[in-house]
């Protein structure tokens, strides 16, 4: 294969999660509950984490699971005539769900920046890009049009858009996706916010584009120590860009650690389940043969009708608890496992009652598949 | 070999015509969508077809079972051509021949009951006559892909994506074909529920003896199920080969950058990763580049790839081919005009 | 968990498997829980069941006007004329001595029968043109749709009174004329959804197992195609009463001495001052059943609205 002209992937984001450093974002037992025409769904059942300066945790789930819905409510774009949102959320000192609305306008763009999937929704398509990123600047600074002008361009440029200044008096629809995106990220960007949540922000794009994305993020995260959220459902990309990870299923939390705990050593049926469920270029075949995949059964539960006991017990493969189907399991350290503690000292939490150690279950046992895709390079 | 081959395609075009936008119509131009494949499928493998939004490969999925109209080629199937074929042939082709589409929501007409959706190709094709057989014929098809066939008097909405996606493969399966084309039959999916249906195509696959098509963005799912890949750019095949070859060791820039860009669920391998990030954006199909297609973003570009548009030629594993001059410069040189070819993006 | 058919687990609120009442082996009856969930959504809808009901009513005296009207429509009693509301009459009487409750009821079939006689035309004229305008596009399109937009563009009431002119008056032509009037836009609005429709994924999975254009038309699009034209209809019918009304009241519908609403309308505005009621009753009748079909027409557009139904069908978020 010889020369491979492979850029090193944006520099690790510092793990600067010390006890000592304050966090951007403190999220204490949030909660959501919509109303639908069937009845009151419980979308979001007391999550709690903090995101520490940049540091990235990333919120993982299946559709339904209440990963987006969580994100929306503390930033109040939920629609309050359906949504009950209750806890805590202090961003910088501030509690974002008492907040007054007009406050939290102010917040949402030097505070908190956001990327959705689409970006399409999120840009105006009858504004060129250079008046949609000059309103943002001007919206939450006393800056000369000019000034932000040229800020905009600046910003385009940093995200790695060609020609940043022919771009500004672009419209969204002249652009590429990758480009739209990098666009949605240059506004949510424009007021160097302490926290930046991305929802399933390449979900859309082709691998090629989200690997330009991520790095892009990565090193602006590194450049500016901006905490991120990263809401997805592809455990691929959470692997690359996360320090931590938070697993949602049925609107609860039901695994919290390192990337390396977690996707490593899941302690949690489903979590193991998810990752048994993805086709892994790094497994290599036995024999030729690629052997099936391991598959959680049936499909999640909808939130108007959580089951009682574990979220998760209808499909658990385990069910190794007389609690499982009535009793719901805290969400605690893991005893048995490994260590009480991953490697960067931060803890291992899951909730379930079934905590046997990982290696019966018949998943990736965790390493192999390092050293086997690392033999092909 | 041959004899082997249940799909033979050959030079195979479809080219859209596009109309200028607004004020600034240049006059016609053309969407190559897909721009001469050759490309032979053959008798019970899976083929994966995997390439980025806009290479083309839903359409030459489409067009090879003649969904689409292609404008140039030829396809064969089981020695019909296919391009080519009208009344009774093309019934039979459709029976032969059926398809999963991407969304499971959008796939099933909300009206029809799943047993009047499986039963459909029955029908049309007379291949049970009367209810009675009918309906156990579907009961048998609900159970093949793994539902209950009491839900057969059930309409759509009342199902999971993953079912919807199951009902849909029922489908295609009814009139007991030999060739499935799934055209991103799990994006639309969860997690989870993709690794169900991809176990159940498998499953299917062997029980059945059938051949597939498995197109797909996404290189894991393809490498999990394919016996070869086809790795397709801009309307071409670039690289072709075993699945072993092509999703281990690639030999082609592009493909490479592909599957190096695929986000692996293990946090240590992926921070030790080398990630190819490519320049750029794809081009677009109405502004193909001349030469190599990929030139525009390739980080090996050299002499010949302006001037040689490349064929696929043999590099590395045995049976692994890619459309690539650093294997050594083949292909068709490109003629210039005084207009210029193609226009640089 | 690989391998073997795995039917999933009931456990999911998403999964019908396992559910009680179907029977075993797939029926291939074509069921019809739509409908009675379109009529359940209508039933929610308090304004719309309300006007259903009323309707309902008026169908059916006029189905059974011999029975309901309590005189003939042409009995003419000198001693009793213009007659204010009595309990005898509670409608009061006309000029001739006629009962109007009695000619309200009588005149609901004629009218009613022209709006239905009328609609159905245009709903089947209509439809076909714009299935075989809207599925096959084209130069089909193009010369069908082009034919509607100058039918369209005639003043409606004038072409009526041109088909009347050409085929003499009476309840049979002012519906014909009527209906192809209405024609155009049935088809428009079938060609729109139609339009829609034909490029959704279940048709070209339907195409992919050899399903022919004719059965492709007949079992996916226009099914499918149909709420907006439904809706069409019940807004037509009201429309096609007025217009009945409308050309008897300029004479050219329903002749005397047969009774109908916009015939007695403009029979009563000789003597609105002198006896309301001849003008009033007759104006309510029309008012009350007009209003009716709008707000059905208004709770099907609701009811049909796939939106509506997801909202029911799939929690979500």
């Amino acid at each position: 294969m010889g020369a491979r002209s492979g850029a090193p992937r944006g520099s690790e984001p510092a793990s600067a999660v010390t006890a000592g450093t304050a966090p951007v974002l403190e999220v204490e037992d949030l909660r959501v509950r919509l109303r639908t025409p069937r009845g009151p769904a419980d979308v979001v059942n007391g999550l709690s984490y903090t995101v520490g300066p940049g540091e990235t945790v990333a919120v993982v789930g299946e559709s339904g699971s209440g990963k987006s819905v969580s994100v929306l409510a503390l930033l109040g774009l939920l629609p309050a005539r359906v949504a009950t949102v209750t806890g805590r959320a202090v961003l910088q000192g501030e509690d974002l769900l008492t907040m007054k609305p007009e406050r939290l306008r102010q917040v949402r763009g030097p505070g908190a920046g956001m990327v959705f999937q689409d970006p399409m929704t999120s840009l105006n398509p009858v504004l060129t890009v250079g008046r949609q990123l000059v309103e943002g600047i001007r919206a939450h600074g006393d800056v000369s049009k000019e000034a932000a002008r040229s800020r905009a361009a600046d910003l385009l440029g940093e995200v790695g858009l060609p020609d940043p200044k022919g771009a500004l008096d672009r419209y969204p629809h002249e652009l590429s996706g990758g480009m739209r995106q990098r666009v949605v990220i240059a506004i949510a960007l424009s007021n160097s916010p302490a926290l930046l949540i991305a929802d399933e922000a390449t979900t859309a794009l082709d691998v090629t584009v989200q690997a330009q994305i991520i790095d892009l993020i990565e090193n602006l995260q590194a450049d500016r120590g901006t905490g991120v959220i990263w809401i997805t459902h592809d455990l691929g990309v959470v692997a690359g860009i996360a320090d931590r990870v938070l697993v949602m299923y049925g609107g609860r939390c039901v695994e919290d650690g390192t990337v390396d705990d977690v996707l490593e050593r899941p302690a949690h049926p489903y979590t193991r389940g998810l990752l048994g469920a993805l086709p892994d270029l790094a497994r290599p075949a036995v024999d030729g043969v690629v052997p099936d995949l391991a598959t959680v059964p049936g499909t999640p539960p909808a939130p108007t009708d959580l089951p009682e006991g574990c979220v998760f017990w209808p499909r658990c493969p385990v069910r190794g608890d007389a609690r499982c189907e009535h009793e719901q399991p805290p969400l605690v350290q893991i005893q048995g496992l490994d260590r009480h503690f991953g490697p960067s000292g931060l803890p291992h939490r899951a909730a379930t009652w079934c905590t046997e150690p990982t290696s019966d279950t018949g998943l990736p046992a965790s390493g192999t598949g390092s050293t086997a895709l690392g033999g092909d390079r | 070999m041959s004899s082997d081959v249940l799909v033979s395609v050959r030079g195979l075009e479809v080219h859209f015509p596009v109309r200028g936008e607004g004020i600034r119509k240049k006059g016609a131009g053309v969407l190559r969508a897909v721009d001469g494949v050759d490309l032979d499928i053959l008798r019970g493998e899976t083929l994966g077809l995997v390439g980025e939004s806009g290479c083309g490969k839903s359409t030459l999925g489409n067009a090879v079972l003649r969904l689409i109209p292609s404008t140039g080629g030829s396809v064969h199937f089981a020695g019909t051509d296919v391009t080519s074929v009208g009344g009774k042939g093309l019934r039979e082709l459709r029976r032969r021949a059926g398809m999963v589409f991407q969304d499971p929501f959008a796939s099933l007409d909300p009206r029809r009951t799943v047993a009047q959706t499986v039963s459909e190709p029955l029908e049309v094709h007379g291949l049970r006559s009367g209810r009675r057989e009918r309906a156990a014929r579907v009961g048998e098809l609900l159970e093949l892909v793994g539902l209950d066939p009491a839900v057969a008097g059930r309409y759509p909405h009342e199902f999971s994506g993953g079912q919807r996606q199951r009902v849909g493969i029922a489908r295609a399966l009814a009139g007991e074909p030999d060739f499935l084309v799934c055209d991103e039959a799990i994006a639309s999916l969860d997690v989870s529920v993709q690794a169900q249906v991809l176990n159940l195509l498998r499953r299917l696959q062997k029980q059945l003896g059938l051949t597939l098509l498995f197109i797909s963005h996404d290189l894991s799912a393809v490498r999990h199920i394919s016996d070869r890949i086809a790795v397709m750019y801009l309307g071409r095949i670039v690289e072709i080969g075993p699945a072993s070859a092509v999703g281990s060791d690639p030999q082609m820039p592009y493909t490479q950058a592909l599957l190096s860009a695929v986000p692996l669920p293990h946090p240590a391998l992926e921070r030790e990763r080398k990630r190819i990030v490519l320049r750029g954006d794809v081009p677009s199909p109405s502004a193909v580049p001349s030469g190599c297609r990929f030139r525009t973003r390739c980080p090996y570009v050299f002499e010949p790839c302006d001037d040689v548009d490349p064929a696929l030629q043999p590099a590395g594993a045995a049976g692994q081919q890619a459309a690539c001059h650093l294997h050594g410069v083949v292909g068709t040189p490109v003629e210039r005009t005084p207009e210029g070819v193609t226009a640089e993006p | 968990m690989t391998g073997a058919p795995v039917p999933e687990p009931g456990g999911s609120p998403d999964t019908p498997a396992g559910a009680p009442g179907t029977s075993p082996v797939a029926s291939l009856k074509p069921a019809r829980p739509r409908w009675r969930e379109t009529l359940g959504l209508l039933a929610r809808n308090p304004t719309a069941a309300v006007a259903s009901v009323v309707l309902l009513l008026i169908v059916v005296v006029a189905v059974f006007d011999d029975t309901f009207a309590p005189e003939g429509a042409n009995e003419i009693s000198v001693t009793d004329r213009l007659q204010s509301p009595s309990w005898a009459h509670p409608f009061g009487t006309d000029d001739l001595g006629r009962d109007i409750l009695s000619r309200v009821i009588l005149g609901a079939s004629v009218s009613l029968k022209v709006g239905f006689l009328a609609v159905g035309f245009a709903l089947v004229a209509g439809t076909m043109i714009g299935l075989l305008a809207g599925y096959y596009g084209k130069w089909v399109d193009d010369v069908l749709m082009r034919f509607m937009d100058m039918l369209f563009a005639f003043p409606a009431v004038l072409l009526a009174i041109a088909v009347l002119a050409v085929r003499g008056p009476g309840s049979g032509n002012t519906a014909l004329a009527i209906g192809i009037v209405y024609t155009p836009i049935f088809a428009r609005v079938t060609r729109a959804s139609v339009l829609g429709v034909r490029e959704e994924v279940y048709v070209r999975a339907s195409r992919s197992v050899g399903a022919s254009d004719w059965r492709i038309l007949t079992r996916h699009i226009l099914p499918n195609a149909a709420p907006p034209i439904i809706v069409q209809t019940s807004i037509s019918l009201a429309f096609a009463v007025l217009a009945e009304a409308a050309l008897s009241f300029l004479g050219l519908g329903t002749q005397p001495p047969n009774p109908s609403w916009g015939l007695m309308l403009a029979e009563g505005r000789g003597y609105i001052e002198l006896a309301w009621w001849l003008a009033f009753f007759p104006g309510m009748a029309i008012f009350l059943t007009v209003l009716c079909f709008n707000l059905l027409g208004d709770g099907l557009r609701d009811a049909l609205d796939p939106r509506q139904r997801t909202l029911m069908a799939g929690g979500g978020k």
